[in-house]
């Protein structure tokens, strides 16, 4: 337990110190604040920039409130994702690479605490920047559009933050396997091709982790199918501490090929 | 003498390499032993497997007589080229190293201070490593694998990378702690070796070619022998008949090897002095650690 929290405390400081804490949520901050913005002003900034005959009237679509919030969770899962495997894919594998996992593999440490305590922080710095993007983007949605019910948004975050579990900890175990290159490479696959793969032929089907998003998302509308919803959740879930073991079953292999 | 780490038909296979092949040796409680051999003998290799970094493929390690063991709690490790986070203090980092061999947090604050003040960094304490010359983080890899006081030291090269003065520097840190630790360290430098081994192990292309004692080692290899130093070259040449014994001539200087006749000093002394030749100096040597080491390197 103790050396969990040795080992913890060193992560914890090198995302500090590398300022990951800050720059990782400041990304989604801003997308949480500039999605409601540029929905609510795209008729002054077109008016502002564009070059429109006199007299031209746009009908501009009507957003509702939860389109709105729907629109920056489609953002996250671009551009949010992207940032989320480019930040993280070297956790583990950068360690081995550069030699600085040496000096902690001959000491008398757990895997399991080892990769746990990479889980833990980069889990947290995930979590905390998708909610605080996610908060900033409902209050500004109130204040420019409308309200979304607390019990609506926070069963939609919460839903969403066990697919971001599920990335973190696709990210944190390819990483554990592969070198950087090959771990960015093999995430950005699992996470964004395998969901536009899920989203194409997934019709046939309706438990599954890539569909975690979906589900998240209709708690702003209504609610998602009893059944199908609890069972992608323990599928994803299950699906993590699968991967979790994976994870710590490379790092423990791999820790020989750690630059001596 | 208690046996503290053997090593039985240790070997390490890469693809159809054999890096390390059938290496079989004991460290005694207390020893400092020398692992020589030149570049790519399977030095690192070797330690790198006693550090429970490698997975020997066949062969087996045991630390005070137990098989399997968790060697990593009772060694300390020194890489090569030691690398650490860029962005942790040098304290920081030895307190963490400490408290991961299991100290609790306040003896691990204690001892990683006093190890860095007795490494001499007790100027950069607080300093990032990542500012850290080559030879400020061969101390704090040093201080590092001692912080925690661990029986068995191991250690890849730990001078080879150093100035002259920060060699001698660490090469008095590493005998003053050979009293309460046993040392295993690889090196190619052999001067080191010589100052401070109880026993020399030799690699070789994955093979333990000698080990032994200094001693035991010299002793077989050693080819004792009178060298002579004459004014002339030609001086050489007319001792070389006349001597009674077979002398080798090299320039003005003429050798004989002790294994012919064994003539002693004053047998040589006696047979110069009737020459009436030009001499300028005799003596008995010895072979180095350096000769050795090369005859062992290079035997077939």
């Amino acid at each position: 337990m103790r050396e969990l929290v040795v080992l913890f405390q060193k992560e914890w400081r090198e995302n500090t110190r590398n300022f990951k804490i800050l720059w990782v949520p400041l990304v989604f901050i801003f997308f949480g604040l500039s999605e409601p913005l540029t929905s609510y002003y795209l008729p002054q900034i077109l008016d502002a920039v564009g070059n429109m005959p006199e007299g031209t009237t746009f009908p501009m679509p009507e957003f509702t409130p939860a389109q709105v919030i729907m629109a920056t969770m489609g953002q996250y899962q671009f551009i949010g994702m992207l940032v989320l495997v480019l930040a993280f894919m070297g956790t583990i594998s950068r360690e081995r690479k550069n030699g600085t996992g040496t000096l902690i593999y001959v000491r008398p440490i757990s895997y399991l605490n080892y990769f746990l305590s990479k889980w833990k922080v980069v889990g947290m710095i995930a979590l905390m920047s998708v909610w605080l993007g996610l908060l900033t983007s409902w209050y500004y949605t109130g204040l420019l559009f409308g309200k979304v019910e607390a019990s609506d948004f926070f069963a939609f975050a919460g839903t969403y933050s066990v697919w971001i579990l599920f990335v973190v900890t696709i990210v944190l175990a390819m990483s554990a396997w592969l070198p950087t290159g090959g771990a960015a490479g093999l995430s950005l696959l699992l996470i964004l091709i395998v969901q536009i793969v899920d989203s194409l032929l997934g019709t046939y089907w309706t438990i599954s982790p890539w569909k975690i998003s979906t589900y998240a998302t209709q708690w702003l509308t209504g609610s998602p199918d009893s059944g199908d919803f609890w069972w992608s959740i323990a599928i994803t879930i299950l699906a993590i501490i699968a991967l979790m073991i994976f994870g710590v079953w490379m790092s423990k292999r791999n820790a020989s090929k750690t630059k001596v | 003498m208690t046996i503290i780490l053997e090593a039985d038909h240790l070997t390490k296979i890469y693809g159809s390499e054999r890096a390390v092949n059938e290496v079989t040796f004991a460290l005694g409680e207390g020893t400092s032993t020398a692992l020589i051999g030149p570049n790519g003998a399977g030095k690192t290799t070797t330690l790198s497997m006693l550090g429970g970094l490698l997975e020997p493929t066949t062969g087996t390690i045991s630390l005070n007589g137990e098989k399997r063991a968790d060697v990593r709690k009772h060694i300390g490790f020194l890489p090569q080229y030691p690398q650490f986070f860029s962005w942790l203090t040098a304290l920081e980092f030895t307190e963490m190293a400490a408290k991961l061999s299991g100290m609790d947090a306040r003896s691990a604050k204690l001892e990683a201070q006093k190890t860095l003040e007795f490494v001499g960094l007790g100027d950069a304490l607080r300093k990032k490593t990542g500012t850290f010359s080559g030879g400020m983080k061969q101390r704090l890899g040093l201080a590092q694998a001692i912080v925690h006081k661990p029986k068995l030291l191991l250690l890849d090269e730990p001078v080879s990378a150093l100035d002259p003065v920060g060699r001698r520097e660490i090469m008095n840190l590493l005998k003053s702690l050979q009293q309460d630790m046993t040392i295993l360290y690889s090196t190619h430098i052999l001067n080191d070796a010589e100052e401070m081994t109880d026993q020399l192990l030799f690699l070789r292309k994955g093979q333990l070619v000698e080990q032994g004692s200094i001693g035991d080692v010299r002793a077989k290899y050693d080819q004792p022998r009178y060298r002579v130093e004459f004014g002339r070259a030609e001086d050489a040449i007319i001792y070389s008949e006349r001597a009674p014994w077979n002398v080798q001539v090299e320039g003005a200087c003429g050798t004989i090897h002790l294994a012919q006749g064994f003539p002693t000093m004053a047998d040589v002394l006696k047979s110069l002095a009737e020459s009436g030749l030009d001499v300028r100096k005799a003596e008995r040597q010895t072979a180095n650690l350096e000769e050795i080491f090369m005859k062992v390197a290079g035997q077939a």
